[in-house]
């Protein structure tokens, strides 16, 4: 590796932000599952007691959302839908199985990370909708009972989804030698650009003239 | 002190439920509210506010005896005030609201707590402020309106049927002080006999469609009501057919099982396909898609 060349792929900006919500999402994931499974309410005691955690998930949550949000207007541009995206997501078996001989090539991100991309969106948006409407004792006085009921609902399966979709984020990451390496210290190889995500490379050959 | 006459508890499995050792020896217990009775004086408000040591603060007047407008977490009963046009004459209609006790509470369905909402072997349901966290997913949940968060210490409050009354024998605060004998509690069985001879007498006094609101959608109530007119309990400011809410059910009996299945079966496929697809590893000199000749010329850039 030492020899080979290294791009750029997450600014430090970005990757301070994406530990971040790493950290506060872990908080919230972990005191919110407390509130899913009363059986697992001990895992919210990473904040000290069942009650701090209901206090203090709200504010985690806030967090989480604004800084994923923000995460996520800093990559709208590498996450556009493109030309490379239809023939990668036909070969999508061939790429869970490493038949790399099969595999079209793609940009920056690869369809798969943009349908994360666009989850993400919808989940910053519903948490903090439903999260306002249940807040307790703030904001769910103000809104009908069925209201808040509805948007407790809303909130748990959303939660849900997106925890289903961290589990698949942090397979990829883990499995994908080289990502989080480069979501920690920003630089992967141009090897790896090539290996994964070879369009990426036409970016840069734009950028260097 | 083990709380035997414990026979549901929020956030518990039915793997392994509250206790249920006894054999049903406990009779379930009942108030009955005879709204054709009641005078509106308020004493079943004050007495509650008594017992239990709540004093909501005096509001304004908004045109209505009904003070404060609404259960809160200082004020456990509430009497309301319905005024009725009836054939061309005002009349009043009194409801002496406070929890309704379901047989199958919302309450304690929609829960985010183990143990923080119980349901006592005689039929009462009742809340433990020491382990509530105050998330409000009982508001929300109950059909009626009933429990109210408190904003000093995030804990959920509603009427217990003065548990610590009834629990060495004595009858609910609101039920000792009545006036009128509006109010009553004994064994469910004793009201719903009670209950119905009264609509009997109604009825033969002309009230032809008195009878007992004591609603199925929640599997009956241990708080049950006598109405002149029972089809239409809105004008009582009850509702018509109370049920556990759908979002609360689609909650905790659908979203629960089929998330836990989802997240479990992710998992496990990623977990066996690390296992079997084995390591995705970039080889120093692996050319990728792009043909050797133009990786030498980018390469020698």
């Amino acid at each position: 590796m030492s020899k080979q060349e290294m791009i750029v792929r997450h600014k430090l900006f970005d990757r301070l932000c994406h530990w971040t919500i790493v950290v506060v999402g872990l908080v919230t994931f972990l005191t919110g599952f407390s509130f899913f499974y009363p059986s697992f309410q001990w895992l919210g005691g990473i904040v000290g007691t069942p009650q701090l955690a209901k206090v203090l998930h709200p504010f985690f949550g806030i967090a989480m959302c604004l800084l994923l949000g923000l995460l996520l207007i800093r990559y709208y541009h590498h996450n556009k839908w493109d030309k490379y995206d239809w023939p990668w997501m036909k070969a999508v078996v061939w790429v869970l199985l490493q038949k790399e001989e099969n595999i079209p090539p793609v940009g920056h991100y690869n369809p798969g990370q943009k349908m994360l991309f666009r989850a993400f969106v919808i989940f910053v948006i519903a948490f903090i909708v439903t999260g306002v409407i249940m807040w307790q004792p703030y904001f769910a006085p103000m809104f009908e009972a069925s209201t808040v009921n509805w948007a407790t609902l809303i909130h748990a399966a959303c939660a849900i989804l997106m925890l289903i979709a961290i589990v698949v984020h942090f397979w990829m990451a883990t499995w994908i030698e080289g990502s989080i390496t480069g979501m920690l210290y920003g630089k992967v190889s141009k090897a790896w650009a090539r290996k994964h995500h070879p369009a990426m490379l036409d970016d840069f050959k734009e950028e260097e003239k | 002190m083990a709380e035997q006459d414990i026979i549901r508890r929020s956030g518990t499995t039915d793997i392994t439920p509250a206790s249920q050792a006894r054999v049903g020896g406990v009779k379930k217990v009942a108030k009955l509210f005879d709204a054709t009775k009641c005078n509106g004086c308020k004493a079943c408000q004050v007495a509650c506010s008594e017992w239990n040591d709540l004093r909501e603060e005096v509001g304004e007047f908004s045109g209505s005896y009904q003070n404060p407008p609404s259960l809160s977490p200082e004020c456990w009963t509430l009497m309301k005030y319905n005024e009725i046009e009836d054939a061309g004459k005002l009349r009043w209609q009194f409801t002496h609201s406070a929890c309704m006790h379901c047989a199958d509470p919302a309450c304690l369905k929609a829960c985010s707590t183990a143990g923080a909402i119980i349901q006592r072997a005689n039929g009462t349901v009742d809340f433990d402020s020491d382990k509530c966290i105050g998330c409000g997913y009982c508001a929300s949940a109950c059909p009626f309106d009933i429990p109210k968060i408190s904003a000093k210490d995030n804990k959920a409050y509603k009427c217990t049927l003065c548990s610590d009354r009834t629990a060495v024998g004595l009858e609910p605060s609101c039920v000792k002080t009545c006036t009128t004998g509006a109010l009553r509690y004994g064994t469910r069985e004793d009201m719903l006999f009670y209950a119905e001879k009264r609509v009997e007498e109604l009825k033969a006094r002309g009230y032809k469609n008195a009878g007992l609101y004591n609603p199925e959608g929640v599997g009956g109530t241990a708080m049950m009501m006598i109405f002149h007119d029972i089809n239409d309990p809105e004008s009582y400011y009850m509702p018509k057919d109370p049920q556990v809410p759908m979002a609360t059910e689609i909650r905790q009996d659908w979203l629960k099982p089929l998330g836990t299945a989802g997240l479990i079966a992710t998992a496990a496929f990623a977990l066996m396909h690390r296992i079997t697809v084995g390591r995705n590893i970039v080889e120093e000199d692996q050319p990728g898609y792009i043909d050797a000749a133009a990786e030498k010329e980018e390469d020698s850039k």
